[in-house]
C-alpha cells in the first residue's frame, strides 16, 4: 500500500507552485537503485555515494570501465568532493562498481580480496564503539559525535533547522510521542527511506549495530523539538 | 493586512497544487518511466527514460539528484529557438532551491568595488533592459559519443538550447558598484548549495575584461517569460558565445576580486571544466595532457536535425534536409552538406538570422540517385572562418565535441 501511494504521490508532486509571493517546486520521486550485490562494496556505496546524488549517475556510466576506472571514480568522490569514505571504503567501491557495472570479473586477481564480507575492512573505521546506549537521553557523548560525524548525518541534518533532510527537532516533535519511539526511529535510521519528510531519500544507514542506531535514535528524540510542525 | 492577505495567498497556492495535482495524476501512470528514446550511446543502465519535471515537458532523464534532463533532439527540428518547457536542466550539486520569493530574493555585489549592493529584482528591472538570443551549450553535450569513453553524464545531442534572454547587461550592474581599481576576476554563485560541506561550491568565474565587455547579461526573461525554475528562476547569468557551465542559476552572489579565483570554492573553475591548453584544445585519446585551461568559447557547430539515424528517404525525389548551426558569436557564413558521405558538397540555404550567438537554420533540397546506405554529413563555416574536423578530437573530460556530423540513412 505504501509503495503504490508513493508512486502516485510522486506525479501529482510534479507541479509548479506559482504567486506573487513565492515561486515553489516540488521535485519527483524517481525510483532509482543501485544493483544489489554480495560485495561488502554494495553497502558502503548505499550508504555512503546516495548521500549527494542519486544511484542513476552511475547506472548510466558506459559499459566495460574497469577496476581501476571505477576506483578512480570512488577516489574521486572522496578526493574531490569530500565524501566520508576511507581508503578501504574506496577499494571495496571500486570493487563493487567494477564487477557489477563494469568489466571486471569476481575471479579477478584484484578483486577476489575484495569480494567478501569477511575482508571489508572498513567496519574497524566506524569508531563510536559499542553506542553508549545508556539511555540518557542528553546531549551527544563521544561515541554518538563520532557516529554523526562518520555517516555524514550533518551533511543533510542540522539540530534547528531544515537542511537536505528534516532538522532534529522537527523529527523529535515528531516522533518523541510515540511509544516506542526509540526503537521506532533506530528503524528508519537503519533502512533510510523517502516519503515521510519529502522526497529526498536517506540513504540507509545498515551498517549501524542496534545499540549504535539507538543512540543515535536516543540522541535525536532529545533534541529541544519545540518547533515542530 | 498584510497577514491577511498572505493567508489568502497560502489558500490559492493550495489550490493550484490541488488542481494541478489532479491533472498530472491522471496522466497515465507509465509516462513517468516507461517510454525511453534511443540515441545509440551504449549505456550500463540501457535507455534513458523520459520523465517530467516541474515546467518542462518529458525530457530525457540524465540524474534525478541533483536534476539533469536533456533534450529530445527531435525539439531541434521545431525551430530555431527551444522552448522553455524543452530546455534541457543541470546542476551540479544536490542541495538546490525548491522555493524562491522574487519579494525578497537578493543579488548581492561585493568585494572589490566602492558600493557593495543588495538589488531585487524591481531594482533590476528598473535599469535598461537588453536582449540577446544565444544559444546555450553544456560542454559536456555529446560526451556519450567520445571514444574512447569517458566518465560523466553519458550526453547525447541534446544538452543545449537557444532562447531569448531578457535582462540587464552585467556591466551596467558593475558600473553601479564602481569596480575599483585592480579588479582581476569576477565570481558568480547560486542559491544551489553542495549537500555536505567539503563538497566544493558551484561558483564560476570570468576575467575582469569579459565580465565588464557589453555580452554578458542577467537575465530574468526566457523567451518573454520568467526563467523557468530549473533553468535558474528568479536570475541567470547569461554567457553569450560561452560554455553553458558560466550560466550560473539562480544567481545570487557577485564578487570582484583583486586576484586570481582560487581556493577549495574554486574547483569548477581550477579542477572541472578544462580542456588541455595547446590549439586543438585535445590529445591523443586516452592520453593526460600536460597543461589544462578553463573551457571557454563555442566551436563552431552544426546538425541535421529533419532526420535521424537509420531514417529512411525515399529514392529518386526530392526531398529537404534541415537543420542548425552556430558558432561563439562570428555568425555563420557557410553550410556544405553532403549525401555520399563526403565525396561531394553542395552549400545549403541560410534561414532567418536571429542574431550572431544563435542558432541558424539551414535547407537544403536533395535526391537521392540511388538505392542503398548512404551518409549524410553537414560542415558549418563561421564569419570568423573557423569550421568543423572531419574526425573527432578527444579531451579527458569529454567536453566541446564539434567534429562533422554523420547521419546514416537507407535510400529506398
Amino acid at each position: 500500500v505504501r509503495a503504490g501511494a508513493s508512486a502516485f504521490l510522486c506525479l501529482v508532486a510534479a507541479a509548479v507552485v506559482a504567486d506573487a509571493r513565492e515561486v515553489t517546486i516540488t521535485l519527483p520521486e524517481v525510483p532509482a537503485v543501485l544493483r544489489a550485490s554480495p560485495m561488502p562494496g554494495y553497502a558502503i556505496a548505499e550508504r555512503e555515494c546516495t548521500i549527494c546524488h542519486s544511484p542513476d549517475y552511475i547506472n548510466f556510466q558506459p559499459p566495460g570501465m574497469d577496476q581501476a576506472q571505477w576506483t578512480g571514480e570512488a577516489n574521486k568522490m572522496h578526493a574531490a568532493f569530500g565524501a566520508p569514505i576511507t581508503d578501504d571504503d574506496i577499494k571495496l567501491i571500486g570493487a563493487y562498481l567494477a564487477v557489477t557495472y563494469g568489466s571486471a570479473k569476481l575471479t579477478d586477481p584484484g578483486i577476489v580480496p575484495l569480494a567478501t564480507a569477511a575482508s571489508g575492512a572498513s567496519q574497524g573505521a566506524q569508531g563510536g564503539g559499542e553506542g553508549s546506549g545508556s539511555g540518557s537521553a542528553a546531549g551527544a557523548g563521544p561515541s554518538v559525535q563520532a557516529l554523526l560525524a562518520n555517516h555524514a548525518c550533518l551533511g543533510c541534518h542540522a539540530v534547528d533547522h531544515k537542511v537536505v533532510g528534516p532538522s532534529f527537532n522537527d523529527v523529535a516533535a515528531r516522533f518523541r510521542s510515540h511509544p516506542g519511539a526509540v526503537h521506532e526511529l533506530s528503524a528508519r535510521i537503519r533502512s533510510g527511506g523517502t516519503g515521510t519528510w519529502g522526497t529526498v531519500p536517506m540513504p540507509p544507514m545498515q551498517d549501524l549495530t542496534q545499540a549504535q542506531a539507538d543512540s543515535l535514535a536516543q540522541y535525536v528524540l532529545a533534541a529541544p523539538g519545540g518547533a515542530g510542525k | 493586512m498584510r497577514s491577511s492577505r498572505s493567508d489568502v495567498d497560502r489558500q490559492r497556492r493550495g489550490v493550484i497544487r490541488g488542481v494541478a495535482g489532479l491533472a498530472l495524476a491522471a496522466s497515465p501512470l507509465g509516462s513517468l518511466a516507461a517510454s525511453t528514446s534511443d540515441d545509440g550511446i551504449a549505456r550500463v543502465g540501457g535507455s534513458r527514460p523520459l520523465i517530467r519535471y516541474p515546467g518542462k515537458r518529458e525530457l530525457l532523464l540524465v540524474t534525478s539528484r541533483p536534476p539533469h534532463l536533456e533534450t529530445p533532439f527531435g525539439v531541434f527540428n521545431d525551430g530555431p529557438i527551444t522552448p522553455n518547457d524543452a530546455f534541457y536542466v543541470r546542476y551540479h550539486l544536490a542541495n538546490i532551491p525548491t522555493s524562491v520569493d522574487p519579494d525578497t530574493y537578493r543579488l548581492k555585489v561585493s568585494g572589490a568595488v566602492k558600493s557593495p549592493l543588495s538589488l531585487s529584482l524591481q531594482d533590476l528591472k528598473a535599469m535598461a533592459t537588453t536582449e540577446v538570443v544565444a544559444v546555450n551549450q553544456c560542454s559536456g553535450n555529446s560526451r556519450g559519443f567520445s571514444s574512447p569513453r569517458v566518465f560523466g553524464a553519458q550526453l547525447g545531442n541534446g544538452s543545449m538550447g537557444c532562447a531569448r534572454w531578457t535582462g540587464v547587461p552585467l556591466q551596467a550592474v558593475l558600473a553601479k558598484a564602481g569596480v575599483a581599481a585592480g579588479a582581476h576576476t569576477v565570481t558568480f554563485n547560486g542559491l544551489d548549495k553542495p549537500v555536505l560541506p567539503a563538497t566544493p561550491d558551484f561558483i564560476k568565474s570570468l576575467d575582469i575584461d569579459h565580465a565588464l565587455s557589453p555580452e554578458p547579461l542577467l537575465a530574468w526573461g526566457m523567451n518573454g517569460e520568467d526563467l523557468p525554475f530549473l533553468n535558474g528562476y528568479p536570475l541567470k547569468l547569461i554567457v553569450p558565445g560561452w560554455f553553458g557551465t558560466y550560466w550560473v542559476k539562480h544567481l545570487s552572489e557577485i564578487e570582484v576580486l583583486d586576484h586570481a579565483f582560487d581556493g577549495h570554492d574554486a574547483w569548477f573553475m581550477t579542477t572541472a571544466y578544462r580542456l588541455p591548453d595547446n590549439d586543438c584544445s585535445c590529445v591523443d585519446p586516452g592520453t593526460t595532457p600536460d597543461r589544462m585551461r578553463p573551457i571557454s568559447t563555442l566551436p563552431t557547430r552544426s546538425f541535421i536535425t529533419s532526420l535521424a539515424a537509420g531514417a529512411a528517404v525515399p529514392a529518386g525525389r526530392a526531398i529537404v534536409l534541415k537543420g542548425i548551426a552556430f558558432d561563439a558569436g562570428s555568425g555563420i557564413r557557410t553550410i556544405a552538406v553532403s549525401i555520399d558521405g563526403g565525396k561531394n558538397w553542395s552549400e545549403a540555404l541560410l534561414g532567418k538570422d536571429f542574431g550572431r550567438y544563435a542558432f541558424r537554420e539551414w535547407s537544403l533540397p536533395v535526391t537521392f540517385a540511388a538505392r542503398g546506405a548512404a551518409m549524410l554529413m553537414v560542415r558549418a563555416t563561421s564569419n570568423a572562418g573557423e569550421t568543423q574536423p572531419m574526425t573527432a578530437t578527444w579531451n579527458p573530460g569529454g567536453y566541446r565535441r564539434h567534429v562533422v556530423e554523420s547521419v546514416p540513412v537507407t535510400v529506398t
